[in-house]
C-alpha cells in the first residue's frame, strides 16, 4: 500500500483543529487559574491528527474494546485531552471550564473517573509501560486490531521507567504501538538535558529497537505520513520524535523559559486567543474519527473459581510461594482471562508453574519491576484480563510509585511478593521484604493477602482474581505445613481462628513463617498448662477487628502480634489500628527493630524476636506485669 | 593508544593465576556457607582480577582511605568473588570467606558496608550505577581529585530503568572518571537476560547513551588490561563477552545454575581442575598506590550562623523556609550540596542553587537516579547531601531508599507538596504515603516542621544527624508559630496551645496543625480547651510526653494527619500510647484517593479540616460524659 497524501481540506480541518484545541486548553486553565497550557499548545498538531485522522474510536463509547488506545504519558497536559474529546462530541465544551474544579471530573491530571481515561498519569514515565501491556493485550491474547497510541514529554524521558517500555515494546515486537514524544525542549525548571538534540532521541530510540520517525511535531501533513507509516511498519513498534515548542502559538511565550504550568496571564489571554483564532480557516468544521475494526471479544466479566478444591493434607509441606504457582495454574485452567507476569525470578516465586501450562499466558518481564507493574496495569485495562505480577517482594519496592498510581487509576491488578522477610536467610537484608505491608496498606484500594498455607493460598489467589482494586499476596520462602482443611471458606477480612481453648491467657496474631512458630509457642506452652489462643488474619487489609477484638476479650485484653516485617506501617500497627478505640487491651509486638542480615532463617527468627522461642517468653511477660 | 603497554607475559600469567584463585575461592566459600551465586562469580573472574590487581589505585591495607579508586558491585548477588579478591589482597583470612553468610560473620550473602570494603549495599539490581555516578560527580566537581569510580553489572540488571537513568547523567556531565564494565554473561537467572550475547546492542545502547563503549572478551585479561587503560573522554562502558560459570564444566553458558551451588564433590573436582590451571609464576601483584589529592572533609557540627529570621505571624510556606534554610546553611559549610529532579522551582531548592550554583546537582525527572547519586555523594563521609522532589514521587526511589539504609548512608530527603495541599493538580502530586514508607526504614529520622522557625531547625538538625532524614514540607503558606530562638530537638514535641484545664490533646504537624490551632480558638470561645501539640518528628515521636499530655487531658487524643490513615502520625501516636488502657484515640487522617480542587474544599472533604476536628472534640466530650 502506498502513502496518500490527505487532501488540502483535510489537512486545514487537521490544523484548524489544532488551534481549536489550542484556545480550549487556554480557556480551561485561565478558568481554573491553574494548569500547563503551554505543554498543551507544544501537543496540539499532535493531538489532532491522532484524534481526528489516524486513530479509529468510537467517540461516543470511549471504553469499546475495538477501539484503539491513547494514554496521555504526559498527563499535565490533560487539557488538551479534555479538549480533544470535546472536539470529538464527548463532552460539553462548556464543561470545560470546570477543570480542577472539586465537583468536575475533569481533574488536574487524567485519572479514570473519565471513560475515556484507562490509566491515570501525572507521575511521569509511566504511561509507556502501560501501552505496552495494553499493546501486548492487543497483539497477543485479544489478537485484534485496535492499536495503541502513548504521548510522552520529553522531560520524562529521564524516567528509567521509560526505557525498561521501550526494551520491552521491541522485545516482544509490539508493532500495534507507537511511542510519540513531544520534544518541546523545557521542562518545569529549566531545559529537558538533552534540549532539541532529535538525533540523539532518535539513536536511543533505535538502539532500544523502535522503528523511528524524526518529524516536525507542527507540520500535520508530516505527522499524517509518519503516523501512516507507523501502522505500515511490521515487526517493530515505531517511535514518532516529534520536534515541536512549548507554547507554540502563544505570541511572546513559545519556546521561553519560566512558562510551565502557568495559566496565560488573564490580561494577555483574550488577545492570544483572538490571535490563533484568526489563523482558523472553518471553524466550524468538524472530522469524524474513523470507527474501529470489531474483532475485539466483549468482556467477560463473570467470578473465575477453581475448578477443583486444593490438593492438599493436613500436615503436608509446601511453602506458600510454590502454592501460589500451583494455585495460579489452576486458576489459568479455570480461565483464559488469566495471565501471569514475572521479574526474571519466576523459578523463585514459582510463577513458573503457571508458565508451565500456560506458556501463551505468560509474560517475562525480565528485570524491570516498574515496568511490569505498568504492564499488568495496561493488560488489566477495559477488564481485558485478571493480570498476576510477580516478583520478590522487596523489589516492589521498586514500583512504589507506579502502584501508588494502580490505586489512582482504579486498577484491578493483582500483585504478588515472594520472599518476604528474615525467614529467607542467607540472602542478606538487600533480598528481605521488611516494609511490603507498610507499602500496601498505605494504598487506599488495597486488600493485603497474607497467607500461611497452601490451601489459604490459593484461596488467596482465588478472592484475589476477583476482588476489584489492587491486591497484594505476600508469600513466604520456608515449607510449612499445611494447616488447614481443603474444604475450609475463606473470605477476605475474615481471621481464622487457630487454636481455641476456654481458658486462653494471651491472642497471639501471627501470620506467614510467624503464624507457625506461634502454633509451635502454642504446643510449648500447652505443655506447661499455658493454653494460648492463635489467630491468622488471612488479610492484613481489612484486617478482621470484630475476631481479633473479641479474642481480645476472651483473653484478658491481651494481645500479641509476631510479624516477619518492621514494626512500622506492618500487622502490629494494623492491630492497633483496629484495637485503638478499645480500652482495656494491651499489645505487644514482636516484629524485627533493625536492618536484619545474613544468616541461617531459623537464627534469624529468634535473633530478631519473632520465632516460637519470643512468643513464649512474650506470653509469660505478659503474665509478670 | 600510542602510550600503552601491554602488560609482559609474566603480568598475563599473575593476572590469569588470580582470576582462576578468584574462582576456586568462590566456588568453596559459596559451597560452605550452602548459597549463593558461583556461576556469576566465574563470569568476572577475569574482570576483577584486572581491575583489582592491574587497573584501580587503592591501599589495600586502608579501603576506607579517600583517595583510593572505588568499586561498586552494582551485580551484588557476586559477592563472593569481590570477597575473594579481599583475601586475595590480604585483607580477609580464607577462614573469614568460610563462613560466609554464616550468622557471625561479617560477610553477608550480597555486599553490605558492615565490610569495610564496601560504600553501598548492592544487591537489588541496577542500583550500584547511580551511586557510581554520584561517587564520580563528587570526584570530578567536588573533590576535583584524581580517584577514578569503577561500577561492574551483569547483563541482566540493564533491564533496570536506574541503569539508564544513570546512563543519561553520567554522559550529561561527562564524567570521564566513571568506567562501568558490563559483565554480559547472557543468562540471567530464570531466563536468558533479553539481549543474550548480542554485544552489539549493548553497545549501541550505551553509545547512543552517551558513553565510549567498547567490546571485549571477558576472559581476556589481555584484551581487559587494555581497554581498561584506554584514554578518557568521557564515560566509558567495557561490554565484556562472558561465560557464566566460566570455569565449571557442568554449568558453563548453561541454564539452570543461577545461585545454584556446587555440591561438595563437584566443587572439589573443579577445583582442583582450576587449580592445575594456575601456573607457576614469580610475579607478584599489588594494586598501584593511589595519588593523595583528595582534600580533607569535615562534616560534623554543622551550625547556622544565626536564628532564623522570621516574626511570629509572618506568613512562609515550609517548602519555600526549607529552600531558604538550605541556601544559608550552605553558605557555612563548604560540602553540604543540593539536588533536585527538575523541581527546583516548587520545592525551592532553587534559593540554593542561585546562592551556590557549584554545589547543585540537576538530576532531571529521574528520582531512582537522584537517590542514587545522593547515596554516592555522602559516601566515605565527603558530603552533606540534600536531595528534594515532590513528597510524593519518592515513592518512586523507594527501593534505592531501601537499600539507602541497608548501606547506613546519611542523606537527607526533603519532600514538598505533600498531602493534599498539592490541591488542583490531583492525587497523582499528592504525597499520602510518604510519612508510612519513611517511618518503615529502620534508620530513619522524619521530621514534619510546621512554620519557617522550625523547617529551619529541621534542616540544621538533619545536616547533624546520622541515617536518613526525610522532611516533609507543605505548599501553601502558615504562619510563623515559633520565636526565632525556639529550642527544637530530634524526639522532642512542642505545646504550641494549652490551658491548665484542657480536655482533650490534639496531636497535629504541617497543615493540620494549623487547622487545629484554628479549632483550638473557636473551642475556645465555647469554653472548650484543647492542648495542640506539634510532634516536630514524627519519628522517633516523643511518646512519653504525648502520654504525659494525654494523661493530663483525661486520656483523650485526637491525631490529625494530611496523610492516609495507614502508616502515617496516627499510626505512630497509636504505637506510642497502646498501652494505656484509659485513653481514647480518635484519628483524622485521609480515607481514600482523593482528587483535584482547591486545597480548603479537599480539607473539608476529606474531613481533617478545623471544622472536622471541633466536631471530633465536642463528641468525644460529649461520649465522655455519656459515660460518666
Amino acid at each position: 500500500m502506498s502513502y496518500h497524501k490527505p487532501d488540502e481540506k483535510t489537512l486545514q480541518g487537521l490544523k484548524d483543529i489544532a488551534n481549536k484545541l489550542r484556545i480550549l486548553s487556554i480557556k480551561q486553565t485561565c478558568a481554573s487559574n491553574s494548569g500547563h497550557p503551554t505543554s498543551c499548545c507544544s501537543a496540539a498538531e499532535l493531538m489532532s491528527v491522532l484524534f481526528f485522522h489516524t486513530m479509529r474510536y468510537k467517540a461516543k463509547d470511549p471504553r469499546n474494546p475495538c477501539n484503539d488506545r491513547f494514554i496521555l504519558s504526559k498527563g499535565h497536559a490533560a487539557p488538551i485531552l479534555y479538549a480533544a474529546w470535546a472536539e470529538a462530541g464527548y463532552i460539553k465544551e462548556s464543561d470545560l471550564l470546570n477543570l480542577r474544579k472539586i465537583d468536575s471530573d475533569l481533574e488536574g491530571h487524567p485519572t479514570p473517573k473519565l471513560a475515556f481515561v484507562d490509566v491515570a498519569t501525572g507521575s511521569l514515565g509511566q504511561g509507556l509501560g502501560a501501552s505496552c501491556g495494553m499493546a501486548y493485550t492487543g497483539k497477543y491474547l485479544d489478537k485484534s486490531s485496535y492499536r495503541v497510541y502513548c504521548m510522552l514529554g520529553d522531560g520524562e524521558c529521564s524516567e528509567g521507567s521509560v526505557w525498561e517500555a521501550m526494551a520491552f515494546a521491541s522485545y516482544y515486537k509490539l508493532d500495534n504501538l507507537v511511542a510519540i514524544l513531544d520534544v518541546n525542549r523545557l521542562g518545569q525548571s529549566e531545559a529537558a538535558p538533552l534540549q532539541h538534540n532529535m538525533n540523539t532521541y532518535k539513536e536511543r530510540c533505535e538502539a532500544f529497537g523502535f522503528n523511528t520517525y524524526v518529524v516536525d511535531g507542527h507540520d500535520v501533513e508530516e505527522l499524517c505520513k509518519a503516523l501512516w507509516m507507523a501502522e505500515q511498519f511490521k515487526g517493530k513498534p515505531t517511535a514518532i520524535v516529534a520536534k515541536t515548542f512549548k507554547g507554540k502559538g502563544l505570541k511572546g511565550i513559545e519556546d521561553q523559559d519560566n512558562w510551565h504550568g502557568k495559566p496565560m496571564p488573564k490580561d494577555r489571554a483574550e488577545e492570544l486567543i483572538q490571535d490563533i483564532k484568526s489563523q482558523i480557516q472553518s471553524p466550524n468544521k468538524h472530522i469524524h474519527p474513523q470507527a474501529p475494526t470489531e474483532d475485539a471479544a466483549a468482556v467477560d466479566a463473570t467470578p473465575v473459581h477453581l475448578l477443583k478444591a486444593p490438593e492438599y493434607k493436613l500436615g503436608d509441606k509446601i511453602s506458600t510461594r510454590k502454592a501460589y504457582g500451583v494455585a495460579l495454574k489452576k486458576m489459568g485452567d479455570a480461565s483464559t482471562r488469566v495471565v501471569a507476569l514475572d521479574g526474571d525470578t519466576k523459578n523463585s516465586t514459582f510463577a513458573d508453574i503457571f508458565k508451565k501450562a500456560h506458556p501463551d499466558r505468560f509474560i517475562e518481564c525480565f528485570i524491570a519491576e516498574q515496568n511490569m507493574v505498568s504492564v499488568a496495569i495496561g493488560c488489566a485495562t477495559r477488564d481485558r484480563t485478571i493480570p498476576f505480577a510477580s516478583t520478590f517482594s522487596a523489589f516492589l519496592a521498586r514500583a512504589y510509585d507506579h502502584i501508588r498510581m494502580a490505586a489512582i487509576s482504579q486498577s484491578n491488578v493483582n500483585l504478588v511478593g515472594s520472599h518476604c522477610g528474615v525467614s529467607i536467610g542467607e540472602d542478606g537484608p538487600s533480598q528481605m521484604a521488611l516494609e511490603d505491608l507498610a507499602m500496601f496498606r498505605a494504598i487506599p484500594t488495597c486488600t493485603v493477602f497474607y497467607p500461611s498455607d497452601g490451601v489459604s493460598t490459593e484461596r488467596a489467589v482465588e478472592l484475589a482474581a476477583n476482588t476489584k482494586g489492587v491486591c497484594f499476596i505476600r508469600t513466604s520462602r520456608p515449607d510449612t505445613a499445611v494447616i488447614y482443611d481443603p474444604k475450609e471458606k475463606f473470605e477476605v477480612g475474615r481471621a481464622k481462628v487457630v487454636r481455641k481453648s476456654d481458658d486462653d491467657k494471651v491472642t497471639v496474631i501471627g501470620a506467614g513463617v510467624t503464624l507457625h512458630e506461634a502454633l509451635a509457642a502454642h504446643e510449648q506452652l500447652a505443655k506447661e498448662g499455658v493454653n494460648i489462643r492463635v489467630i491468622d488474619p488471612f488479610t492484613i487489609k481489612p484486617l478482621d477487628a470484630e475476631t481479633i477484638v473479641a479474642s481480645a476479650r476472651a483473653t484478658g485484653g491481651r494481645v500479641i502480634t509476631v510479624e516477619d516485617h518492621y514494626k512500622e506501617g506492618g500487622l502490629g500497627e494494623a492491630v492497633l489500628a483496629a484495637v485503638g478505640e478499645e480500652p482495656s487491651i494491651v499489645v505487644q509486638r514482636l516484629a524485627v527493630s533493625h536492618v536484619p542480615r545474613s544468616g541461617q532463617p531459623q537464627e534469624l527468627l529468634d535473633m530478631f524476636g519473632i520465632s516460637a522461642k519470643s512468643i513464649v517468653a512474650a506470653v509469660k511477660r505478659t503474665f509478670a506485669n | 593508544m600510542e602510550d600503552y603497554h601491554k602488560p609482559d607475559q609474566q603480568t598475563v600469567q599473575a593476572l590469569r593465576n588470580i582470576a582462576n584463585r578468584l574462582r576456586i575461592n568462590s566456588i568453596k566459600a559459596t559451597t560452605a556457607a550452602g548459597s549463593g551465586h558461583p556461576t556469576s562469580c566465574c563470569s568476572v573472574a577475569e574482570i576483577m582480577s584486572v581491575l583489582f590487581f592491574n587497573t584501580m589505585k587503592f591501599r589495600p591495607d586502608d579501603p576506607k582511605n579517600p583517595n583510593n579508586d572505588r568499586f561498586i558491585l552494582s551485580k551484588g548477588h557476586a559477592a563472593p568473588v569481590l570477597f575473594s579478591v579481599w583475601m586475595e589482597i590480604g585483607y580477609l583470612k580464607e577462614s573469614e570467606l568460610m563462613s560466609m553468610c554464616q550468622v557471625d560473620s561479617m560477610l553477608e550473602g550480597h555486599p553490605t558496608p558492615k565490610q569495610q570494603f564496601v560504600d553501598v549495599a548492592t544487591g537489588s539490581l541496577g542500583q550500584g550505577l547511580g551511586v557510581a555516578c554520584g561517587m564520580a560527580y563528587t570526584a570530578k566537581y567536588f573533590d576535583k581529585s584524581s580517584y577514578r569510580v569503577y561500577c561492574l553489572l551483569g547483563d541482566g540488571e540493564m533491564s533496570e530503568g536506574a541503569v539508564w537513568e544513570a546512563m543519561a547523567f553520567a554522559s550529561y556531565y561527562q564524567l570521564d572518571n566513571l568506567l562501568a564494565i558490563l559483565d554480559v554473561n547472557r543468562l540471567g537467572q530464570s531466563d536468558p537476560a533479553p539481549l543474550q550475547h548480542h554485544v552489539e546492542k549493548y553497545q549501541r545502547r550505551c553509545e547512543a547513551f552517551g558513553w565510549h563503549a567498547i567490546i571485549v572478551d571477558g576472559h581476556s585479561v589481555e584484551e581487559l588490561c587494555k581497554a581498561l587503560s584506554q584514554p578518557r573522554h568521557q564515560p566509558i562502558a567495557i561490554i565484556a563477552k562472558t561465560i557464566k560459570g566460566k570455569g565449571i564444566p557442568v554449568a558453563e553458558d548453561k541454564m539452570g545454575w543461577h545461585g545454584k551451588v556446587l555440591s561438595k564433590d563437584i566443587a572439589e573436582s573443579v577445583t582442583r581442575e582450576l587449580q592445575s590451571r594456575i601456573l607457576s609464576c614469580s610475579k607478584r601483584m599489588y594494586p598501584a598506590s593511589p595519588i593523595e589529592d583528595a582534600p580533607p572533609v569535615s562534616l560534623r557540627n554543622v551550625r547556622m550562623p544565626s536564628a532564623p529570621n522570621y516574626k511570629p505571624g509572618e506568613k512562609i510556606a515550609t517548602c519555600k523556609a526549607y529552600g531558604v534554610a538550605l541556601a544559608k546553611l550552605g553558605r557555612y559549610n563548604e560540602r553540604l550540596v543540593a539536588m533536585d529532579v527538575d523541581t527546583k522551582n516548587f520545592t525551592f531548592s532553587e534559593i540554593f542553587k542561585n546562592e551556590h550554583p557549584n554545589r547543585f546537582i540537576e538530576c532531571f525527572s529521574a528520582e531512582q537516579n537522584m537517590v542514587s547519586v545522593a547515596t554516592g555523594c555522602a559516601a566515605r563521609d565527603r558530603n552533606i547531601v540534600f536531595a528534594s522532589g515532590l513528597a510524593t514521587f519518592f515513592s518512586r526511589a523507594y527501593d534505592q531508599l531501601r537499600m539507602a539504609a541497608i548501606s547506613e548512608s546519611n542523606i537527607i530527603l526533603c519532600g514538598s507538596h505533600c498531602g493534599l495541599s498539592a490541591g488542583e493538580f490531583g492525587p497523582a502530586h499528592m504525597g499520602l504515603e510518604d510519612v508510612a514508607i519513611f517511618r518503615a526504614l529502620q534508620t530513619s529520622t522524619i521530621f514534619y516542621p510546621s512554620d519557617g522557625v522550625s523547617t529551619e531547625k529541621a534542616v540544621e538538625l538533619a545536616a547533624n544527624t546520622k541515617g536518613l532524614c526525610y522532611i516533609r514540607t507543605i505548599r501553601p503558606e502558615t504562619s510563623i508559630i515559633y520565636n526565632s530562638n525556639e529550642d527544637l530537638h530530634v524526639g522532642q514535641l512542642k505545646v504550641v496551645y494549652q490551658s491548665k484545664d484542657d480536655h482533650v490533646t490534639v496531636i497535629a504537624a504541617g497543615l493540620t496543625l494549623h487547622e487545629a490551632l484554628a479549632a483550638a480558638e473557636q473551642l475556645k470561645k465555647e469554653r472548650i480547651h484543647i492542648r495542640v501539640i506539634d510532634p516536630f518528628t514524627v519519628k522517633p515521636l516523643d511518646a512519653k510526653t504525648i502520654i504525659d499530655h494525654v494523661r493530663a487531658t483525661r486520656g483523650r487524643v485526637i491525631t490529625v494527619e494530611d496523610h492516609y490513615y495507614e502508616g502515617g502520625l496516627g499510626d505512630a501516636v497509636c504505637s506510642a500510647i497502646v498501652n494505656e488502657t484509659s485513653f481514647t484515640l480518635q484519628r483524622l487522617a485521609v480515607a481514600h484517593v482523593p482528587r483535584s480542587g482547591k486545597m480548603s474544599e479537599l480539607l473539608k472533604i476529606y474531613a481533617i479540616d478545623r471544622d472536622s476536628i471541633t466536631q471530633t472534640v465536642r463528641k468525644m466530650l460529649s461520649s465522655s460524659a455519656n459515660a460518666k
